[in-house]
């Protein structure tokens, strides 16, 4: 332990500056942060539109992991392990107490500050940091793992600070270019297990690179260690079965089950066709406006995918499993599915009638957890999201702040008849039975959501599901009457329809109008 | 004797290139070993496969009845290692570069390093980036003495230093010679003449000879051979003659396994009888010549 002691003075002895401005880019940050709560939208600071508050804002979060890979990575590299001209290589150095020291110092110069900032914010906004502890250690070890272990990894395959300039860029370039290649692989969008064995191999991946440079210092077998993980994800994205991930997850209802909602094809949405595309667009928009009936009072359904197979004289068009992200309501009577072909299948599909299937990947919800709340005036606390307060006017909104997460899955509903915001001049009162809706889902069970801030914001709006097209930003006033539940998911499903008989392009949207660009000259 | 270093078989190769060919060395322990050859010899390499910084690519190679790709911490302790283009921590002052160095090493002797430091003149405040390439080597140097180290191992420590930085190392270096088995590598062949017991010559990844340095010095001599008429060149001259040449009457060569008999007799029996006959000592540096250049002429 001596050893680890003493190479880990000798880093804070070194890297005291780094150390500092780290340091002090957190306290920026909280101070930005509990700013923010205030400020949750763009707020001038006094130096102009390009200093708003967005983008000091922006600037300070992106700084801050920049300082922490800076000072891990000069860390690493001050006793490098590329290269065979280092003095400490024929010194008694024991590689696992380097390491130790190593990792130390990250601790204490990352994660200790960090976690000090997070227990800082959440006192600052009202909640106990005891009582989430769990949630708090989570995110130390969530950014321990995704963040710095990648970081320390490449800093020990790279000598300098250039070098390893040089290999973020190469894996920004990377990531880059796994997102394009992501949006063109069908389906792709469904990752099921894929997620969780990329994190796996991601980690693993980093650990042996890190292990094997310390232990042994062979940097070509470590850095083609980095290139065969980078290879291995690139295979996993193209070639992982997508299909039957939705299909394990989302089963297929049988023949004597009842789904969770039935749907049928409405006539065109004639506002959407009179829509003109962009011009230089080379895709047709379709909108498939749908009735939806069937469901169960209290249940929520959402849409995670849906699958579009049209048919027409032997011509087949297969849109692969993409994320509507749809909600739906049993009040809300209708909705609609949209999707996008290229031009040339389009024009393939518009002579003649077309048959259409569409597949949805449902996740059923039920209400749970159901009562009545008046939004009070000032602050208050919902206890399903944490302290929150209502902002009047017509886009008023229930503003929150939550603990290291937001809530699974919050759902408010409303009787716009009721509503207490103020109505805009000219805007007609609602009409009875118009039920608004608003809700927050975060998913997942983790007690802490990854990133730097332990108190996230949560806005809360509520738009009119049951007026086609949809009527965002309803306003939340004080005195508004809402319900709130927490939605429980019943099942994963899938159900397929048919549509025959469509003529596709009264679904599409208008074509883009040919822009006349004309000059007139008046003489007098 | 026992060896304190070395090499069997040792094997390196960098992509196509092949900087080690099976190479075996044996340094005796107490010895002041010079290992010598010409740039791309392999000198660096070797000693880098011994302290451990790189892999062979065959072979083995023991350091201290040690395994090198098994040196750890503990027979570190006992290793000093110092080399031209070695990266020092530029950021840290010489003291606090010493101080630094201290917790690792059970033996340090906080005596012999402030000996060290008035011995080599190094001024301690002074950040090692700020040191010339002198007081940077003297500075490693006195680092990796402090501790009374079994074994030295230098390599091209007096390339680009003045003459009398190099008289401070050779002399700090003597100083503890008793103690330790010291491996140098250079090409400062007059230097290494003045302190080296051994020596071996590296070329081309092999190592051509290695013996006591008093032995290699005996055995090399400058024969010059005066006739009474100028004799034609032999064709059955022995191998251990070197750059055999004629000039008039006087034929020169240098004998590399110098016996005066022996020599005599081979004379006699090759050339006849000589009118005269010296036999001159060489130096290291015109023995090493001569090598090297028989080397290139593929002799």
């Amino acid at each position: 332990m001596r050893q680890v002691i003493h190479i880990f003075l000798k880093d804070l002895r070194h890297y005291w500056r780094e150390s500092a401005v780290s340091a002090g880019l957190l306290v920026a940050f909280a101070w930005n942060e509990m700013r923010g709560w205030a400020h949750d939208d763009e707020l001038a600071v006094g130096l102009g539109g390009f200093f708003n508050f967005g983008f000091l804002s922006g600037l300070i979060v992106a700084l801050v992991p920049l300082a922490w890979s800076f000072l891990a990575v000069r860390a690493i590299q001050g006793e490098s392990l590329v290269g065979n001209r280092q003095f400490w290589v024929t010194r008694p150095y024991e590689w696992k107490k380097l390491l130790t020291a190593k990792v130390l110092f990250v601790l204490v110069f990352v994660n200790l500050p960090l976690l000090i900032t997070q227990v800082f914010l959440l006192a600052r906004a009202g909640f106990s940091p005891t009582q989430h502890a769990v949630g708090l250690l989570w995110m130390q070890m969530t950014m321990f793992l995704f963040f710095i272990l990648p970081i320390a990894a490449l800093a020990t395959v790279t000598g300098t600070v250039v070098q390893m300039i040089l290999a973020l860029l190469i894996v920004v370039l990377y990531a880059v270019g796994m997102g394009f290649l992501s949006e063109h692989i069908p389906s792709s969008g469904f990752s099921g297990p894929v997620d969780s064995v990329t994190a796996g191999l991601l980690i693993c991946g980093c650990v042996f690179v890190i292990l094997i440079q310390y232990a042994r210092r062979e940097t070509t077998k470590a850095r083609l260690t980095l290139v065969g993980l980078a290879g291995t994800l690139l295979l996993i994205l193209v070639f992982a079965p997508y299909r039957t991930f939705v299909d394990h997850e989302f089963p297929p209802i049988n023949s004597g089950q009842t789904a969770s909602l039935q749907i049928s094809l409405l006539p065109p949405d004639k506002a959407f066709r009179e829509t003109a595309a962009p011009e230089e667009d080379n895709e047709v928009q379709v909108r498939m406006p749908i009735r939806v009936s069937g469901m169960a009072s209290g249940s929520v359904v959402i849409a995670s995918g849906v699958l579009i197979r049209i048919e027409s004289n032997g011509i087949l068009w297969d849109s692969g499993w993409k994320s509507p992200g749809l909600f739906v309501f049993p009040e809300q009577g209708q909705s609609q599915i949209d999707f996008a072909l290229k031009k040339k299948t389009f024009e393939r599909f518009q002579s003649s009638t077309v048959k259409i299937r569409v597949s949805l990947a449902l996740s059923v919800f039920q209400e749970r957890n159901t009562r009545e709340f008046v939004t009070p005036d000032g602050s208050f606390l919902l206890s399903e999201v944490g302290h929150c307060f209502a902002e009047g006017g017509y886009f008023g909104r229930i503003h929150c702040l939550a603990a290291l997460r937001g809530p699974s899955f919050l759902l408010l509903k409303a009787d716009m008849t009721k509503n207490t915001c103020p109505l805009t001049k000219g805007e007609s009162p609602r009409t009875p039975g118009e039920i608004a809706w608003g809700w927050v889902q975060n998913g997942g069970s983790e007690p802490a959501e990854f990133g730097i801030t332990s108190v996230k914001t949560v806005n809360l709006y509520l738009s009119s599901t049951n007026i086609y097209p949809r009527d965002w930003g309803l306003g939340i006033c004080p005195g508004t009457e809402l319900t709130v539940s927490t939605p429980q998911m019943l099942r994963r499903e899938q159900i397929e329809v048919q549509f025959e008989g469509v003529h596709l392009p009264e679904y599409r949207q208008g074509e883009a109008k040919v822009r006349a660009t004309s000059v007139v000259l008046r003489s007098r | 004797m026992k060896s304190a270093l070395r090499t069997e078989n040792l094997y390196k190769q960098f992509w196509r290139v092949e900087a080690l060919r099976g190479l075996n060395l044996a340094v005796p322990e107490g010895s002041i070993y010079a290992l010598v050859g010409p740039n791309g010899a392999g000198k660096t390499t070797a000693i880098k496969i011994l302290m451990n910084i790189l892999r062979a690519t065959n072979g083995r190679a023991e350091v201290l009845e040690t395994e090198s790709t098994q040196l750890n911490q503990k027979q570190f302790t006992s290793i000093g290692y110092v080399s031209e283009n070695q990266d020092l921590p530029d950021w840290m002052r010489v003291d606090s570069f010493f101080a630094f160095l201290r917790p690792f090493y059970p033996s340090w002797d906080l005596s012999l390093e402030n000996e060290l430091v008035r011995q080599f003149d190094l001024p301690l405040k002074r950040k090692l980036r700020n040191l010339s390439r002198g007081m940077r080597m003297k500075a490693a140097l006195a680092s990796a003495l402090a501790y009374h180290p079994k074994l030295i191992v230098l390599d091209e420590p007096f390339t680009g230093l003045d003459p009398l930085v190099r008289d401070e190392l050779i002399q700090g270096l003597l100083d503890r010679a008793e103690e330790s088995t010291i491996l140098v590598s250079s090409h400062d062949l007059a230097e290494i003449e003045s302190f080296a017991s051994h020596i071996g010559y590296l070329e081309e990844g092999r190592l051509r000879f290695s013996e006591e340095l008093t032995t290699l010095l005996d055995r090399f001599r400058e024969v010059e051979l005066t006739f009474d008429s100028p004799p034609p060149l032999p064709s059955n001259a022995p191998d251990t003659w070197m750059q055999l040449s004629t000039a008039a009457a006087v034929v020169r060569f240098i004998e590399s396994r110098f016996d005066p008999e022996r020599t005599i007799a081979q004379v006699k029996s090759v050339l006849g009888e000589a009118r005269n006959v010296t036999f001159s000592p060489m130096s290291l540096r015109s023995i090493f010549l001569v090598m090297a250049k028989a080397s290139r002429d593929g002799m």
